[in-house]
Formats: C-alpha cells, structure tokens, sequence
C-alpha cells in the first residue's frame, strides 16, 4: 500500500510538473532562506554561551552621573578590580582592553588591531583554553604575551614559541615582551576579540604606575566571576557604599558619580546598550526583526504549497470519486494526499541542503563573519530543518486531504462539483496575507535604504572628499611626517590631530565659565588637534576665531566649543561663550572661537558638545587634504615618505568619506539583509500567484474561449484575467503599511538623524508589488487569452 | 430478494419550486436478473441508478439491500455495503489517467486491504480472461474505448460483486465494441451476477430480461 502511494505520489509530481516545480522550488527558496535565518540568529544568540562558567561572569558597566548629564561607560575606573576582590564574593576579576599595537620580530611587522591587555586571571575566568603554557601565571609578570595559535604561527613559523621574544610598540616605549603561552584562536561567538593578550601588569607596574589606585580614570573593561551560589542584584547592591568607601570624597570634588551595574556575560553582545569591543556589538532588534522576516518567508512559503495543493484538488477531485467508488475510504485517502505533499516537502528538503551547501560562503560573506562552516557541522539544526518540513508537509497536505477526501463522488462524478466558494475565500486571504507580507518587506527594504543614502549624503559639516587620512598611531616622527608631505605636489593642506571624523576620540574633565558665571563641570568630548585642522576640513566659525598662530597663548590657552556646547553651558548665542574661561586636565584659558556643529559620529547619534583644543605634539592621525589629478603619483609619493619616516611601520591609509562611511557598515549590512530577504519574499509570493494565475486561466478556459469569439480582444482578456488578483494585491497593500509603518517607525527611532516616511516610500512599494504581479499572471493569461477558441471549445 | 425500492422520491428545490427527480419508484430486484432502465434524457435513469449504488441520497421511500435497510444506514455503513456488493461501471470509463491498466485493477484491492501475492493472482486471472494481458503496462490514454470500458469492467469485478451497475455503458463506443461489452455482460449474467445497465439503445436492452422505463423521475407503466 505505502508502495503504491508511493508510485502513485512520484507519477502525479511528474505527471503535474509546473506545478510540482513551482511547489518544491517555492518551498526550497523558502525553507533555505528560514535557515540561513535560523543559523544567523541562533549564531548570534550564541556569544559567550562557551565559557563554562558563563552564568557566573558578569561585566561591570558604570553609569557616571556628572553635573551635565549621564555617562553610559562600559566599564569601571581602572581602581575598581584590584580593590573588589576584598569581598568574599568575588572569584576573580580582571579588567580587559583592546587595543592596536605595532608588533616587530626580525624584519617581520604588522599592525594588529585585536591586542588585548589583562589581569593574571583572565584565563582562569574565561574559557579561552591554552595550548601551551600555564593559564594561572602567564599573565602575572609585565611584558608577558600569549599568542594565539594563528599569530604565533605568523611571527614563529614553526618555531617554538615559548620564551621568545616579540617586540611591543606601545607609544612612547618599545618594549620585548616573552612569549608565555599559546592559547587557542578565540571562537567567532565571542564578544572578546582578541589575537594577542599582554599582562595587564605591562601597564599598571611598569608604564603608568598608580593606574591600580585611580578612581577617576575609566578606560578598561572590568569582567568579575562571581562565586557559585551567589545572588548577583545582592551583591550589586552592596557596590556603591563600596565605591563610597574607597573613592567617596574625590567623587564629591570631582563631582562625577558613578553607579556600577552588573550585566551577565550573556547579555553583554546582544543585549547591552554600551558599547564593545571595537565594532563588536549585537543588536538583538535586528534579531527580532530577522526572526520575524524568517518566520514570514516560510510561512509565504507554505501558503504557495496550501493554495496551489488545494486549486489542483478542484483537477484531482474526479480521480477522488473514483477512488471512493471503487472502495477507498477517507482515512486511505488522507493517507495518499498528505504523503503526497510530504514526498514534496521531503524533496525540497534535499534540494534545501544541497542549496545551503552552495549558499553559506556567500552568506557569511554577507554578514561579514563566518557563521556556518559546512551543512552538516550543526548536524542537529538538519534534523529541525528535516522536522519543519515534514511539518510543513503534513501542515499543508492536511487541508486539501480534509477537502478532497469529503467530495461526494457522485457530483464529482457528474463533472460538476461546487468550487468552495470557502476554498476561495481561503486561497484569497492567504493570497492577500503574502502580498501584504511582501509588500511590507518592499517598504522596509525602501526605507532601509533610503535611511542609508541620507545619512551618507548628509551634509555633514566638514569637508570630508578627496581628504586622505595616514595612522601615525602617535609616533614620535609624526610632525617630521607632516612636514615632509605638505612639499609634495598635489598636497593641499596638512594637519596632525587626535581625532578624526568617524574615530574614537578622549573625554576630558573640564569646567567652562557657563552664562551665569560659574564654573560649571562637565565631561566633555575632546578634539586635540593643530592650527591646520580647522581650514583643512573647512569647518565653519560662527562666532569669534579658529585657532591661529598668530596668538602665541592658542597653543595652550584657547578653546574652541561647538554650537552643541554653547548650549548646554547655557549661552542663548555663539557670541557670549566668547572669552569665557576654561579649566581641561592641566590647561587653563579662554574660548576663542565656536565652531557650527559638525557630525563627528554617526548619524545615529545627535551631535554632542565638543571642545577642541591645540596640542603640537605627536598625535595619531594626519590628514591630508589633496588634489585629485595624478591621484596615483600622489599616493606613491605619500607611501614612500612614509616608508622614510617610519621604517618599521606597514603603511596605513584611507580616504577619509570612506572610513566615516565604516561606521554604517552595520547598516549596509542590514540593508543588504533586509534586500535579498525581500526579493526573495517577493519572488516566492510570486511563485504562488504564478500557480494560481495558471490554475484559474486554465479553469476558464472555456469562459475565455466563449468570450473570444463573442468577440473579446486581448486586452479585454488580459484585463478580465489579472483584476481580481491584483484587486488582492490592491488590499493586502493595506494590511502592509500599517505594518511596516510600525516597525520602521521602531527601527528609525535608533537614528537621531532620520529620513521622513513619506508618502512616496508607500507608493513606490504598491507599484513594484502590483507591477510584479500584473506581470506574473500576464504570463498566463496572455497565453490564454491568445490561444484559437476553437480548442477549447470542441473539449465539449 | 436481491434489493427492494419502495416509494422512492427525489427532489430538489429550484427557484422555490419543488423539482422531482424521482417520483415514487418502486422496484424489486432478484438476485440474476438483468434489468435495463430505459428512458429519455432526464427521466432520471441516472438518479436511480445511483440510488440503487448508495451513492446518492433519496428523500423519500425505503431502500432494502440483502435485508439491510439502506435509508436508516449511515454514510459508513453505506460505503461499506456498496464497496462490498456493487461494482460501477461507468459510460466515460472513469480510470485513474496515472495509473497502468495493471493498477487500475488492483486499486480496489489495495483498499480492500488484500495482501500482494492475492492481488496479483486476482489480478492476473481477470487480465487473462478479459483477454488484455498483453496491455496491463499501459496507461488509460494508450488504449482504445472499447478496450478501456473492458478496463473498467474488470476493475468492477475484481473485488467479485454481486450487482453491477453501469450507467451506459456503451454510450461512447463503436457498434461493434458496444457488442463486444454485451456479450461480456450476458455472460457475467448467466454466472450469476446481476447486472442493472441504463441504455438509451433498444438494441441493448436485448440482452436483459427486463425493462423499465422511466418518464419524469417515475416507472412508466404503460409500455
């Protein structure tokens, strides 16, 4: 019996092969985008889960309350772990921090951007395994190094490692450092990076001593492992008469009050508002948003498989009559069409893996890090694909099985049987739930975009075209770089900085002379930069000067806000911050100028209160405005100074729009996403219309033939053919907006600088998805609408 | 007493007026006898036919199938019967197009739950009687009408019926293939199976042994 239905199953796909065609190819799209969906998001829900002590490590994240506002930092003072561990409490705690450095051996140099600093337990509280090497002493004497096994294979080869020597540029020493031991490469989940960890004592006994004692001073990430058993709220509790304790009249002087918070390890990539490491952050929105996208794809997925199943019983009902003539009852009958569409979801499901086979370098290209390495390494995410779709199968043949197997034989049998009118109305409302669906997924994707291209052609208050950007990470020959290249040809202007555009920047303590005359505290962003810095990037002066040479005190005396600080010191215009005093770290002076706002963050964070200040020593970034003829000699030029300069550094470059531009990387990312999961949303709802277009024209084939020689022309056909699916289309558009008028509300909401959802963004959306679909059933019903009357007629 | 009909009558309601189809039917059937129902387009010869096969539903009158009473069964209890006693043979043949003459056959063994090595000696015996051994490969669409009312007949027959209904069953054949599934019925007739057939040829009704005429959903006495 199983045989025969078996037979009977492979003979009817075959025998129906545009529809079994459009059936398992909707479903295979379907089912593989749901998984490269699944594994993305359960790849991200994943961080940290490794470290088996996970649920016990909590990051301790502060939030420093100063007289202006509220500071969420990522970590405590530098103080905060050698003094925590008096409570019984605590396990271990160390603090962690990333960094880039310069590491030479022989004539072997490259600038690694994954070097991390920390305590002497750091292997003790996480779960990054050694190879070599002791985890509980490898990191206790300063300039120690643990090598991950790539990189220790990058500067020893084949050598030994253990005991040799690597040499460290940390600015201004140079220092060797021992190899201690060889830890395996950190696995992709991890929201710690690193490639390299040097003891944390390198710069806490030999070159910044007195970090240990620093209360005010925030800078590394601070993880502690608490003991089993312990509540963690309980032991959160007992922190600020801790910090009371050690640091309570200096924060009163200082007036900045921290709070420390715990957050679990788990929490911290994908939960955690702060930031990470580097660019190393989660978003646990765009999880929600994927699973939904996910979830939405396999269900459009399967309403293709219900609503063409169920149009082709209408074909199938004859055979089911005689089936039940000649002795089948229901339950035989069930049997054979939910085997059917379970031979179908099984096929999809082959064709699904060999895809994902095919699919997963280009994904993880995609999003940028490698989430799967082969279909079979999850074998257990197979079994629930397997699962979904013997589900879906079962799911999707249950209905028609119900339908089919409840004919009454004899009507069938006479060749008229009622076409449901609930079978309809079925197959519409599913046909108006993908479209909306789509069409939803259409907005977005146009709002995503748009989102994107206003944020990179936003005026962004400084010049950033044709301005190249050189790291001289602080070195000491930075200022003899900038004069060398300001003589090249084709160099227009030369600055050294601190800070560029789109890269990280100091915070500094500082009290100005508000509006009320009172020194007023507050933590305030810092541009270091030189006289150059200004007219280079053509930033716009709004009241008194930029820094000039021609003022012997602007080299330490004067300061320039921008508009966002005049404000919040309380002045109503530009002009009265003129000549107000200021007090930053050790430099005491006057506000000489006010600079227009200009974005020196993304566009999703509002523009904060700056203060920039002249330093001429040697800073890390020189930017280099340049005249864009002869780009190419330039650029030679440039690197072959730098090479003179810097001998035993690799260069490193970039064009300024571009490196402001890293910062949407996520976004693009996103976009990209959001993009194909769109397209193939569309395309499988299309799929399903195709099926039903092709079912209802062949169903009228007699209506057509009739009315052609009635007289009909094509266009009358065509017409008569489309308007009822794109009347659903027509709907299932507003079911779409107010959906995705919802969530992109939500997902704009993140960006303080944001495109309007206007009107047009919807109506473009109804256009491609009414276009889309005219032109899928047009495909049938031209076919119908052309052919000779006569055949279709003479069947009678 | 094979069945008995007793004041059968069909209706259904058009435009708010009662329409019959069939209209107080009475008939008796012995076991081996073969009866021809005979009539003109939409007297209901169709109807009856039908509700003799249990698979229409009458709104009136008793039905008696080997002393069961049909119109006090369920729609299981009918299936069950009919599956057991009645074969269909129909005049559009109504074969499974995806299946092979072979299968068609044995579908309605395979529902009767019969094990694979009695089917296909069943099986083979009717191919080799009906003379179409040589076609059990082929598909429906590959064969002529005669040859596939022949399918059709033997398919009513596998499960071995008592009663057969066929509902023109000559009705899209040649003269000669029409002869050919006459005679067929003659004999199955004299082996003891009774046969009811709706005709509309006066030539056929030959072969039975009796005739009923209908005329507007009710038997026409008078002829």
């Amino acid at each position: 019996m199983i045989k025969n239905y078996f037979k009977i199953a492979f003979r009817n796909i075959w025998r129906h092969r545009l529809f079994s065609f459009l059936n398992i190819l909707g479903l295979t799209v379907g089912m593989t985008a749901c998984f490269l969906i699944f594994t993305y998001v359960s790849f991200e829900s994943s961080y940290d889960n490794f470290h088996s002590k996970s649920d016990r490590i909590y990051r301790v994240v502060a939030d420093i309350k100063t007289p202006t506002e509220v500071v969420h930092n990522s970590g405590p003072s530098w103080a905060f772990v050698p003094h925590v561990t008096e409570f019984p409490e605590i396990e271990t705690a160390v603090r962690v921090m990333g960094d880039l450095m310069l590491f030479t051996k022989d004539n072997l140099k490259f600038n690694e951007s994954e070097v991390l600093w920390a305590d002497a337990d750091f292997f003790n509280t996480f779960d990054f395994p050694l190879v070599k090497g002791d985890s509980k002493t490898a990191l206790s004497e300063p300039l120690s190094i643990v090598l991950s096994e790539t990189l220790a294979k990058k500067y020893f080869a084949d050598e030994d490692p253990m005991g040799k020597t690597i040499t460290l540029f940390e600015n201004p020493q140079q220092q060797p450092a021992t190899v201690t031991g060889i830890m395996k490469d950190f696995p992709n989940n991890s929201h710690i990076k690193g490639s390299a960890v040097v003891s944390m004592t390198t710069i806490t006994k030999k070159f910044n001593a007195g970090l240990d004692d620093q209360w005010g001073n925030y800078s590394p990430f601070a993880y502690v492992l608490l003991k089993p058993g312990v509540d963690a709220a309980a032991f959160e509790k007992k922190l600020p008469g801790f910090l009371e304790k050690w640091d309570g009249t200096h924060m009163k002087q200082i007036q900045m009050f921290p709070t420390l918070f715990l957050e679990p390890l788990k929490d911290v990539y994908l939960r955690s508002p702060r930031d990470g490491y580097g660019s190393v952050k989660g978003n646990i929105n765009n999880i929600y948003i994927f699973s939904i996208i996910g979830l939405f794809i396999i269900l459009i997925a399967s309403i293709n498989f219900v609503n063409l199943t169920t149009a082709r019983s209408t074909e199938r009902a004859k055979e089911v009559g005689i089936r039940k003539v000649i002795g089948a009852n229901k339950v035989q009958l069930k049997f054979q069409f939910i085997g059917e569409s379970i031979l179908i979801c099984t096929i999809a499901f082959l064709l699904t893996i060999v895809l994902i086979a095919i699919l997963t370098p280009s994904f993880n290209q995609l999003a940028g890090k490698v989430i799967g390495t082969g279909v079979f390494n999850n074998f257990h995410y197979i079994i629930y694909l397997l699962g979904v779709a013997l589900g879906i199968g079962l799911l999707a043949g249950m209905y028609p099985a119900f339908v089919l197997s409840s004919f009454k034989p004899v009507t069938v049998l006479k060749g008229r049987f009622a076409t449901g009118s609930s079978g309809n109305l079925l197959r519409k409302g599913l046909v108006v739930c993908q479209f909306a669906i789509s069409t939803a997924l259409v907005i977005g994707t146009i709002i995503v975009y748009t989102q994107m291209s206003y944020m990179r052609n936003q005026e962004l208050g400084f010049k950033k075209d044709q301005v190249l950007v050189l790291d001289t990470n602080g070195d000491s020959g930075a200022k003899a770089l900038k004069q060398a290249i300001s003589g090249l040809a084709n160099v227009n202007e030369v600055s050294l900085s601190g800070s560029v555009p789109g890269a990280g920047y100091p915070n500094a303590y500082s009290e100005i002379e508000n509006a009320k005359g009172e020194f007023q505290i507050a933590n305030l962003d810092l541009y270091l930069v030189d006289f150059d810095y200004i007219p280079l990037y053509k930033m716009k002066i709004v009241a008194g000067r930029a820094f000039s040479r021609d003022f012997m005190a602007d080299t330490t005396q004067a300061m320039v806000l921008n508009e966002a600080a005049v404000k919040m010191f309380g002045f109503t215009s530009p002009e009265q911050a003129i000549g107000k005093k200021f007090k930053q770290w050790k430099y005491e002076g006057k506000i000489v100028g006010v600079v227009k706002d200009f974005h020196f963050r993304s566009l999703q964070e509002s523009i904060k209160p700056l203060s920039m200040r002249v330093d001429e020593g040697n800073m890390d970034y020189l930017s280099i405005s340049l005249n864009t003829s002869n780009l190419q000699s330039t650029m030679a030029a440039i690197e072959k100074t730098y090479q003179n300069t810097f001998p035993n550094r690799p260069n490193s470059y970039y064009f300024l729009d571009e490196f402001f531009n890293q910062q949407y990387q996520t976004e693009e990312k996103f976009g990209k996403l959001f993009l194909i999961f769109s397209l193939l949303a569309i395309f499988i709802s299309c799929l399903g219309l195709l099926g039903l277009a092709s079912y209802s024209t062949m169903q009228r084939t007699k209506e057509i033939g009739i009315r052609k020689v009635l007289g009909a022309s094509v266009p009358n056909l065509l017409n008569l053919l489309s308007l009822d699916f794109l009347k659903l289309v027509f709907i299932s558009f507003f079911v779409a907006v107010p959906l995705a008028a919802y969530f992109m509300h939500k997902w704009l909401n993140d960006y303080a600088y944001k495109i309007k959802m206007s009107w047009w963004i919807f109506a473009l959306a109804m256009l491609i998805a009414l276009l889309v679909a005219f032109l899928t059933i047009s495909l049938q019903a031209l076919r119908a609408a052309t052919s000779n009357p006569v055949k279709s007629l003479r069947t009678e | 007493m094979l069945l008995q009909l007793k004041g059968i009558f069909k209706w259904v309601n058009s435009g708010g007026r009662r329409v019959f189809l069939l209209k107080d039917v009475d008939l008796d059937v012995e076991e081996g006898e073969f009866i021809s129902i005979m009539g003109p387009s939409g007297s209901g010869k169709s109807t009856l036919l039908n509700v003799i096969g249990m698979l229409d539903d009458f709104d009136e009158g008793s039905y008696n199938f080997l002393g069961e009473p049909v119109h006090q069964l369920k729609e299981k209890q009918k299936a069950n019967l009919y599956k057991e006693y009645i074969g269909f043979v129909f005049q559009a043949y109504h074969l499974i197009d995806g299946l092979t003459v072979y299968e068609n056959i044995e579908t309605p063994l395979l529902y009767k739950n019969i094990k694979s090595s009695e089917r296909q000696a069943l099986v083979a015996d009717i191919l080799d009687r009906f003379n179409i051994v040589g076609k059990k490969d082929l598909f429906p669409s590959q064969l002529s009408g005669g040859q596939q009312q022949l399918v059709g007949i033997a398919r009513a027959l596998i499960t071995k019926p008592k009663l057969i209904l066929a509902d023109e069953p000559t009705g899209n054949l040649n003269s000669k293939q029409g002869e050919d599934i006459m005679e067929l019925f003659r004999e199955l007739n004299k082996e003891g199976v009774t046969i009811i057939q709706v005709t509309h040829s006066e030539k056929n009704t030959e072969y039975g042994s009796r005739i009923i005429n209908l005329l507007d959903g009710g038997i026409n006495k008078s002829v």
